[in-house]
C-alpha cells in the first residue's frame, strides 16, 4: 500500500487518474494537487483516500509545505507530475516557473523526503527534434528540440524534461520521465486537439505525415504502471492510434484544405487574435511535414505498457485491430 | 495527401491488371491500425504504384529477371543495387521486378535520400508505396519487423553519374553492411543493367536548396532500353558475422567490399549477357 501525490489533478489526465488511484486497492492514500480553489474540484465522490488540495506549484514555498506538510504526514512515497503550463502563446517568467521550476523544486525536495521514493514526469513528444534527417519513428534516444529560437512552450518543456533526467542516479528518489503522446480531449493542452477541434483545418499542401495520438485512458495507464513501478528511465508512452494526419482530420470530422505554409501561419495566428484559439502552427510546423511517432518498445517492456484504447472517432468509430 | 486509398483502389481498377490489386492483397505488411503502417505505407497506395510502373516495366523498359529464387520469402533482408540513370526508374523498376517475382509478394522498402522528404506531394506518394526516409532508426525499425530493405549504396553520386561513368561504381557506402550485420540480414547483390544508358548525362549544374544539381542529359526523357535485373546469391552477413562486428569498422569495410565485388561481377554478367541496349 502506498500513497501517491498528483499534481495537476484537475486536467482531464490528472483527473482520470486520480480517480483510477482511488480505485486502486494497492493505493493507500492520494493527495490531488489542483489549481482550482473549489473544495470539491474533482467532479466524483470520493472517500477518506483522497485528499484535495489547491496549491500553486510555481512558488517553491508552497511546493516545500505542500511535500514536507500534508505529504510527509501521509506517508507518500510517490509523486506524479503533471502540472505544466498548457497554453502553447503564454510566455515568461511566471509559465517558465510553473513548467520548470516547479518540477525542479519537486525533484530537489523529494531528494531528502523522509517518504517519498519516486518521482513520476509526464512529459511530451513535443520535447523531440523532428528534421528531415531524422527518423519518424522515434525511440527514447531521439535527438531533443534544442533550438534556442524555438517557443517558450517547447523550450520549458525539454528544460523540465532534461532536468528530470538529469537527476536520475543522483537522488535519492527514482525519477520516471514518460513522453507521452498527445492525448486527443479537452483540457490535455493538446496541440493536436486544438487544431482538430477547429471550425476549418488548414494542413501544409503536398505533405500528409503520419501522426500517433493518444486517448486519455491509456495516458493515465501509463502513469498509473510507472506509479507502482520500479527503477528509473525515459519511456516513450504511444497512444493507440497511427494514421496520416489527413486521415485523422477526416475522422474528425473537420473540413480541410491544404495550403501553402506561410499562409497557414497567418491564418492560425489571426485566428489566435481574434477567437483565442490554443493552435500554433510555429510549433508544430515541422511535425506536419515530416511527421513523428513514437516507438513505445521500451514502455512495454519495462513498464508493460501497451496502449488498448483507441481513439473515439467522431467520424467511422475507433478502430481495432 | 493528394487523395484517400478509396481513390488508390478505384483508379488501380481502371488502369491496372487484376493480378496488381491481388498482389496488394497479399502483401504482409505490420498494420498500425488504420491501414497503414508506421511509415505510412498502405497497401492500396503500394497497388496504385504498381499498376502505373507496370506499363514501364512491360512495355517500355521491358525488364527481364534473372535469379529472382535468391530472395529470401521472409525475415530481415537488404538489396544491395548500383544506381544510375538521372531519374531513378531503376529502384522503381527494380521495385515492380520483387513484388512480381516474390510469392508471396515482398514489398522492398526504398531507402530514399533525405532530401525526397521535402519534396511536396512526392514525398506523400513515395511515403504511401513504401519508400522511407534514410535515417538510421528508420531502416533499423524495419529490419527489427523483418522486413526488406532496398538500398543503392551509391547514393545521389549513382544516380548523378556522367555517362562515361556507366557500369562504374561510384563511392560504396557502407552503412548497408553495417545495418546488415547488426540485425542478421542477408544482402542480396542486385546487378542491374540497362538503367545506366537511359538518360545519358553530359554535365551537372549545382544548385542551392534540397535538389543537389540540375542534371544536363542527352535526351530529353530516357531512352527504351531494355533493363536486365540480375540478383546474386545472398551473402550471409547473418552467419559470417555475429551483430557486435557491426561496430568493427574493418569488418564492415569488409562485408561491404564483398557486396560491391558482387554487384560489380552480376554488373559484367549482365553486360556479357545482353545483345544490345535495347534488346
Amino acid at each position: 500500500m502506498i500513497g501517491v501525490l498528483v499534481t495537476g489533478a484537475t486536467t482531464a489526465i490528472g483527473e482520470r487518474l486520480v480517480r483510477a488511484l482511488v480505485a486502486d486497492t494497492r493505493v493507500r492514500h492520494v493527495i490531488a494537487v489542483g489549481r482550482s480553489p473549489e473544495t470539491h474540484a474533482l467532479p466524483f465522490a470520493h472517500g477518506d483516500r483522497l485528499t484535495y488540495v489547491h496549491v500553486d506549484l510555481a512558488k517553491s514555498r508552497r511546493v516545500h509545505e505542500l511535500l514536507f506538510g500534508l505529504a510527509r504526514d501521509l506517508e507518500i512515497e510517490v509523486v506524479v507530475h503533471l502540472d505544466q503550463h498548457q497554453n502553447a502563446f503564454n510566455k515568461g517568467k511566471r509559465v517558465h516557473q510553473e513548467t520548470v521550476e516547479a518540477t525542479r523544486s519537486i525533484l530537489e525536495l523529494s531528494h531528502r523526503h523522509p517518504t517519498i521514493r519516486r518521482v513520476v514526469l509526464k512529459s511530451y513528444a513535443e520535447v523531440y527534434k523532428v528534421s528531415l534527417e531524422l527518423p519518424v519513428l522515434v525511440t527514447e534516444d531521439h535527438p531533443l528540440n534544442l533550438d534556442p529560437r524555438a517557443p517558450q512552450y517547447i523550450r520549458d518543456r525539454v528544460e523540465a524534461d532534461l532536468t528530470a533526467c538529469s537527476r536520475m542516479g543522483f537522488l535519492d528518489a527514482e525519477v520516471v520521465v514518460l513522453r507521452c503522446a498527445e492525448a486527443l480531449g479537452p483540457g490535455t493542452g493538446s496541440q493536436l486537439f486544438s487544431f482538430l477541434d477547429a471550425p476549418l483545418a488548414l494542413r501544409p499542401a503536398g505533405f500528409d505525415p503520419m501522426v500517433n495520438v493518444a486517448t486519455i485512458a491509456d495516458i493515465a495507464v501509463a502513469l498509473e504502471l510507472a506509479t507502482h513501478g520500479s527503477g528509473e528511465g525515459v519511456f516513450n508512452v504511444p497512444g493507440f492510434d497511427t494514421l496520416p494526419l489527413s486521415e485523422s482530420i477526416r475522422k474528425w470530422g473537420t473540413p480541410c484544405v491544404p495550403a501553402p505554409g506561410p499562409l497557414i501561419r497567418n491564418a492560425y495566428r489571426l485566428r489566435h487574435a481574434v477567437v483565442g484559439a490554443g493552435f500554433s502552427y510555429g510549433i508544430n510546423r515541422r511535425r506536419m511535414h515530416y511527421g513523428l511517432v513514437l516507438a513505445g518498445n521500451r514502455a512495454a517492456d519495462e513498464l508493460g505498457y501497451v496502449p488498448e484504447n483507441p481513439v473515439d472517432w467522431p467520424v467511422g468509430g475507433p478502430v481495432r485491430t | 495527401m493528394p487523395f484517400p486509398p478509396a481513390i488508390a483502389r478505384a483508379i488501380t481498377r481502371v488502369i491496372g491488371k487484376k493480378s496488381v490489386s491481388e498482389r496488394a492483397e497479399r502483401l504482409h505488411f505490420p498494420n498500425a491500425g488504420h491501414g497503414y503502417d508506421q511509415f505510412g505505407m498502405h497497401p492500396d497506395f503500394v497497388a496504385l504504384g504498381d499498376a502505373i510502373a507496370s506499363p514501364v516495366y512491360d512495355r517500355y523498359f521491358r525488364v527481364k529477371s534473372y535469379g529472382a529464387e535468391n530472395i529470401p520469402k521472409e525475415g530481415p533482408v537488404v538489396l544491395a543495387a548500383n544506381h544510375s540513370g538521372t531519374l531513378p526508374f531503376d529502384g522503381m523498376m527494380l521495385w515492380v521486378d520483387v513484388l512480381r517475382n516474390t510469392d508471396p509478394p515482398r514489398n522492398p522498402r526504398p531507402v530514399a535520400d533525405y532530401f525526397v522528404s521535402s519534396l511536396p506531394v512526392v514525398s506523400t506518394l513515395f511515403a504511401r508505396a513504401g519508400v522511407v526516409g534514410g535515417s538510421r532508426g528508420n531502416v533499423r525499425a524495419l529490419l527489427e519487423s523483418g522486413g526488406m530493405l532496398m538500398i543503392f549504396p551509391e547514393g545521389t553520386p549513382g544516380i548523378g553519374k556522367l555517362y562515361r561513368d556507366r557500369y562504374k561504381l561510384q563511392e560504396w557506402r557502407k552503412g548497408h553492411a553495417e545495418l546488415a550485420i547488426r540485425h542478421n540480414a542477408p544482402i542480396v547483390p542486385v546487378g542491374i543493367v540497362g538503367a545506366e544508358e537511359q538518360m545519358p548525362q553530359i554535365a551537372r549544374i549545382p544548385i542551392p536548396g534540397p535538389v543537389p544539381y540540375l542534371p544536363i542529359t542527352a535526351t530529353p526523357l530516357p531512352m527504351p532500353v531494355r533493363y536486365h535485373v540480375h540478383y546474386g546469391e545472398p551473402i550471409p552477413t547473418h552467419l559470417d558475422y555475429d551483430p557486435e562486428d557491426a561496430d568493427d569498422p574493418e569488418k564492415v569495410a569488409e562485408a561491404a567490399r564483398r557486396v560491391r565485388d558482387a554487384v560489380q561481377e552480376l554488373i559484367h554478367k549482365g553486360l556479357d549477357m545482353r545483345e544490345g541496349v535495347f534488346t
